[in-house]
């Protein structure tokens, strides 16, 4: 008999958010001064990141359970989050016509979305989360509109892209229920173990990473990538490509172990032609991109390829591979947005590559700071990127997917090409002189600190991330295995 | 006591400089330079004490730091020098030191990135040079790929672009393979300690992929025949600074590498392929000898000598016995001064006239006396003139190659004559004839450039006439990698 908990507050996050979105919502029409949304998102933020160390394990029914693997997670990405808020924030100064209580509001909408992905049990849990997750997004990739007409095309495509990765998503779950008659992940892995059912369950696994696919930007499922970056205002960007796509990697990750390990191998052989395809693409048509928003959404089709690549095996390790490569990608965007976010501010038309012509003369500090989260980018010693990069070929290599590896390694040779490129423009090109030279407000500022500094520290130590992101997923996997 | 730390002290000195500089004002210039000089001073000091304190009766490392860095993966941050190392440490500091003296009216733009760029590179090959650990090594080996990137991009010539994305993806390309073969030896063994991989044995085929992986990175870095084609492009269009880091330090990390990981990880393998190593060495030096004919280009020549000398290098390499090594290593410190220096002369004769044509000078000797007769020394070392320390080291190589196959000898020994007439022919086209009118009324040597080339003459002279001390720091070392071949 199983019994229902209804622990109210292991929900007590998810419910914080939703007040707040729907609070702003409510009262935006009647204040005037817009900063209040900013200030009431931060200190929700601030207080959510303590809010969470102390909230009890459990579960609310047994679609939402609370544990450590989910509370970390969730702990990275508010860390994300607030930056993304800071960043936000410079940008709304900067473009007063977006500057409504409402984006804040749809963030934390979005950011609740994120949280009941990552607290799922089930996967109709887990397809609600995605479309919570996503639903926020279309609206404001388009608020754009205000100021680039062009922005409605690219929420519709990723619109358009996120009904597809729905649509995938109800066949998956169709087959799942077909097959085995439970949509619970642990009843699926029990069911899987008895070693029944294989063929079935793989085929839905293959519309299960379709769907995610469409998420994560994998090849064949990219085209909407560059039109939704290039369309969403910068920070929507950076929250596209670090945040949403580090929660989808911890849940394919999450279903991988729960309801799928005992086909984990199979599903890794899956990955190795998409994951494979997605560098090579990825590095390939970014070499030809002259904007830089265009540019950074193919380097994180790329991006995401590399951290696919972790899954393939099977290998536990290699599941933290990944997630340490997304978490260094988070903070890789997050700064390179930031950066973007500064250039906007001194020139629209700094988003187009070549206006960025010998830019080093004036913005020196912008520009070495861009180099180095290029740099990063393109993986070389001693940024974060480097060792991001260098985990995930050692956990290749060691599963014996030498000839994967290699493949890669020489694809990350073409993949280095269009970051060097953008260096080349900043510091090699002859520009005029004389741009107007913007102030640095204190949270652009800040975050661009933060971001460099962890870049840096985690090309050079990166230690202690790594430990913790092992010890969650070796500490979840143990205990999954005790219940068992 | 007091040697614990000197490594660590070495390496990273240079970032209290570049702290310095970078809280420095860029109104500033002067206050940047002086500050670059006296780090890069200090550093040159604290090596040439590592010099003093070096016992070179002991074939082990020495000055070793060992502290955990990377436990997940077993990687230590593991310093040491020994024979084959240690002079290498004063070199890179003393390039570096002489580099930032030579680019001191030169380089007029962007100074403070200049000089943060050249401490970074300074860090960045003392690195390669005393890490033991081979993920560290690694570490070091590309991150000195992102200031060369900039120095070559930023202060370079007219194709300066193209040379340094073809450098850069080049030298990227070649090391990635070595990254690879560094995994597989840590998934092996459990570890990246280099000390620990000594003797280790692996089946023949996989010993054979991994000496190949290590030897792409190394070939493109010398850079051997086949791989030599972005030296001349990134050489001339580097400004003199650069030129003179790429050919003093940056080509003989690749040397370095082939005597410190291949000879004594892979000895079956080097055994192998020892053979086809002396055929491309013998074909750089001749092919690179002969293109040195035909170019019309200062920087290009003397870059493509680069390549003939290289080879000579990595013939000594793989004759695999003392002599030959002894001599290779000794000729890659003589070919870091030497042809360090003949990048500085071409680029006290570019400050002044902006050409590198050689058809655009003639009769220097007369207008210009001095720097002939210091050009004229530099010549005569690059040829191999007894007495000068070219001399040394190629008889040393040509001798170790000769007790291993004479029939290499007799084709790498006319290589030294192309040398002789290519070198000799530049200095009489550019030096004698008559004088044209481009070299009149030249402003007199500066004290910047007259204190970074007389070092090197008196290195020259030091190393030619008497090289038992240099030697004597590498030979116990030498023979302790040579006693892994059978």
């Amino acid at each position: 008999m199983v019994t229902l908990s209804l622990n109210f507050g292991s929900l007590a996050l998810e419910l914080f958010f939703l007040l707040s979105g729907i609070f702003i919502f409510m009262i935006d029409r009647f204040i005037k001064s817009k900063s209040y949304a900013f200030w009431l998102s931060f200190w929700v933020i601030l207080g959510s990141m303590v809010f969470i160390l102390f909230i009890p394990f459990g579960d609310f029914t047994r679609a939402f359970r609370i544990d450590f693997f989910s509370s970390s997670i969730k702990f990275l990405l508010l860390i994300g989050f607030f930056f993304v808020l800071l960043l936000s924030d410079t940008h709304l100064n900067n473009f007063p016509g977006l500057n409504f209580g409402e984006f804040y509001g749809l963030l934390f909408f979005s950011l609740f979305g994120i949280f009941v992905v990552l607290s799922s049990q089930d996967f109709l849990t887990l397809f609600i989360g995605l479309e919570l997750m996503s639903i926020p997004l279309y609206f404001l990739i388009a608020t754009q509109y205000v100021y680039r007409k062009e922005s409605l095309e690219g929420a519709l495509k990723y619109f358009i892209a996120g009904a597809l990765s729905g649509g995938l998503y109800i066949l998956f779950l169709g087959i799942v229920y077909y097959a085995t008659g439970t949509i619970y992940f642990e009843e699926v892995s029990k069911r899987l173990a008895q070693g029944l059912l294989k063929k079935e369950l793989l085929l839905g696994a293959v519309f299960f990473i379709s769907a995610l696919s469409i998420k994560l930007s994998l090849v064949p499922f990219h085209m909407w990538a560059p039109d939704a970056y290039e369309a969403s205002p910068l920070p929507i960007t950076a929250f596209l490509s670090g945040l949403i796509k580090f929660a989808v990697m911890a849940v394919l990750i999450k279903v991988l172990i729960l309801a799928y390990s005992p086909l984990k191998i199979e599903i890794g052989k899956i990955l190795i032609p998409i994951s494979l395809l997605t560098i090579l693409i990825g590095s390939l048509l970014a070499i030809r991109q002259d904007n830089l928003v265009r540019l950074l959404a193919y380097s994180s089709i790329a991006h995401v390829g590399y951290a696919v690549l972790g899954l393939v095996s099977g290998d536990f390790a290699g599941y933290g591979f990944s997630l340490f490569y997304m978490f260094v990608y988070l903070f890789t965007t997050i700064g390179s947005f930031g950066i973007m976010i500064y250039l906007v501010r001194a020139n629209r038309g700094f988003l187009e590559i070549p206006n960025l012509a010998g830019i080093c003369q004036n913005l020196p500090f912008i520009s070495l700071l861009l180099l180095i989260f290029l740099f990063s980018l393109a993986g070389v010693p001693p940024t974060a990127g480097f060792m991001a990069k260098f985990y995930i070929f050692l956990m290749l290599v060691k599963s014996q997917y030498i000839g994967v590896a290699i493949l890669a390694l020489l694809v990350s040779v073409i993949g280095a090409y269009p970051y060097i490129r953008v260096i080349k423009v900043i510091y090699m090109d002859k520009g005029h002189l004389g741009y107007y030279k913007p102030t640095y407000p204190i949270f652009l500022a800040f975050s661009l600190i933060v971001a460099t500094f962890i870049v840096i520290l985690l090309g050079i130590y990166p230690r202690p991330m790594l430990d913790f992101i092992q010890r969650t997923l070796f500490l979840y996997i143990s205990l999954q295995f005790l219940q068992l | 006591m007091a040697d614990f730390g000197l490594l660590s002290a070495i390496l990273w000195f240079p970032l209290l400089g570049i702290a310095a500089i970078i809280i420095t004002n860029r109104s500033r210039p002067d206050t940047i330079k002086v500050i670059a000089l006296i780090t890069a001073l200090i550093d040159f000091i604290l090596s040439i004490l590592l010099l003093y304190r070096f016992d070179f009766t002991n074939a082990n490392f020495q000055f070793v730091e060992k502290i955990p860095w990377l436990d997940v993966i077993n990687s230590f941050y593991f310093l040491g020098v020994d024979g084959i190392s240690v002079l290498f440490v004063p070199l890179s500091t003393l390039v570096t030191l002489l580099c930032i003296l030579i680019s001191w009216y030169s380089i007029e733009e962007k100074v403070k990135e200049f000089y943060l760029a050249l401490l970074f590179t300074n860090i960045a090959m003392v690195g390669v040079f005393l890490s033991l650990d081979l993920l560290l090594f690694y570490v070091f080996w590309e991150a000195l790929l992102i200031p060369m990137y900039l120095i070559i991009g930023i202060w370079g010539g007219p194709r300066r672009i193209y040379s340094t994305i073809k450098f850069f993806l080049y030298t990227f390309f070649g090391s990635i393979f070595m990254l690879a073969a560094i995994i597989y030896l840590f998934l092996q063994f459990g570890t990246f300690d280099y000390t620990l991989l000594i003797g280790k044995t692996f089946t023949p085929q996989v010993e054979k992929l991994l000496f190949l992986g290590f030897l792409l990175a190394f070939a493109v870095k010398v850079p051997m025949w086949p791989f030599h084609t972005w030296l001349p492009d990134a050489h001339t269009e580097a400004p003199t600074a650069g030129s003179v880091i790429l050919a003093g330090i940056l080509i003989k990390l690749g040397g370095y590498g082939m005597v410190r990981f291949l000879l004594p990880l892979f000895p079956q393998a080097t055994l192998f392929f020892a053979k086809l190593i002396l055929v491309l060495s013998v074909i750089a030096i001749i092919y690179a000898g002969l293109a040195c004919l035909w170019q019309d280009d200062l920087k290009r020549l003397i870059a493509y000598s680069s390549v003939s000398h290289m080879g000579f290098v990595t013939l000594g390499i793989f004759s695999l016995n003392p002599i030959g090594i002894n001599g290779a290593i000794l000729q890659m410190i003589n070919h870091g001064i030497v042809t360090g220096a003949l990048f500085m002369c071409v680029g006290v004769i570019y400050d002044r006239t902006h050409s590198r044509a050689i058809n655009y000078y003639g009769g220097l000797a007369t207008t210009f006396p001095l720097y002939a007769a210091l050009f004229m020394i530099f010549t005569l070392a690059s040829i191999g003139l007894p007495g000068t320390n070219g001399f040394v080291g190629e008889f040393l190589i040509l001798q170790g190659a000769f007790m291993k196959d004479k029939a290499m000898v007799i084709f790498a020994a006319t290589g030294v004559i192309i040398g002789a007439a290519y070198m000799l022919w530049l200095y009489q086209r550019v030096f004698f004839e008559k004088p044209v009118s481009g070299v009149f009324n030249l402003p007199p040597l500066r004290w910047n450039e007259l204190l970074s080339l007389i070092p090197m003459v008196l290195l020259i002279f030091l190393i030619g006439l008497y090289p038992n001390p240099f030697l004597d720091f590498m030979k116990t070392s030498v023979s302790k990698i040579l006693a892994n071949i059978p």
